[in-house]
């Protein structure tokens, strides 16, 4: 799944086409975003709402909650579609070894700390032959 | 809890623009509602609350909203609150 806003983390250093609430488009690159899809553009070309002003600027904050929306490039995409599947094969890996350093953990430190020693020495004991 | 919310919302701003750069220099800022103005930043804070010196407001024609005349007036020393920003751009290099 794409989430909006991993797509725009991805699109970092992309063009892209900001519309407002206000009806007013910018035009640039995207420096960096936040989880509150509050943007900052570089080289941007900010173009009025009947389309007749434009305006460059060097660099630009746009409020997030002030965004309609953003337009972003096919490639980004594809990219972000790669991307997640590169973070469930990571999540995949470490929720598998951490369940194996549990397991290891639950066999050899036994458990003072923890409620009764045996019932736990047990319970890895099955698991392990399962 | 909304105070929460805005608290980390602000933590996030700072760090995705660094307003230090602007100080002293003179910034373009809209508002929601359409009102610009423009001014030499002065003072800032992580909720984006700005403080402007020598601050100008660009005048709207009364019949279209949404264009700028070449009226402005001069506010002096504003504090402009964050939450009604929608853009901060520096001036120079505009246009």
């Amino acid at each position: 799944m794409v989430l909006p806003l991993s797509l725009l983390r991805t699109a970092q250093n992309h063009p892209m086409l900001v519309e407002l609430k206000n009806g007013e488009t910018y035009n640039g690159h995207l420096v960096s975003c936040d989880s509150w899809m509050n943007i900052h553009l570089r080289d941007a070309i900010c173009t009025s709402r009947d389309g007749d002003r434009f305006q460059k600027m060097p660099e630009v904050y746009v409020r997030g909650s002030t965004i309609k929306y953003l337009r972003i490039p096919d490639e980004v995409v594809e990219m972000v579609k790669d991307e997640v599947k590169e973070v469930r094969r990571q999540q995949k890996d470490n929720t598998r070894a951490k369940k194996n350093f549990q397991r290891g953990a639950g066999g050899n430190v036994g458990g003072p700390p923890r409620g009764g020693g045996a019932p736990r020495g047990g319970r890895g004991g099955q698991r392990g032959r399962k | 809890m909304p105070g929460e919310k805005d608290d980390s919302t602000r933590k996030k701003k700072e760090s995705i623009v660094d307003l230090s750069r602007f100080i002293d220099k003179k910034i373009r800022v809209k508002f929601q509602g359409g009102r610009e103005a423009a001014g030499v930043l002065k003072g800032y804070d992580a909720l984006l609350n700005l403080v402007l010196d020598n601050a100008i407001e660009y005048l709207r024609d009364p019949d279209d909203p949404h264009k700028l005349t070449n009226d402005t007036r001069q506010l002096g020393l504003i504090v402009a609150r964050g939450t009604a920003i929608t853009v901060v751009a520096p001036n120079d290099g505009i246009e």
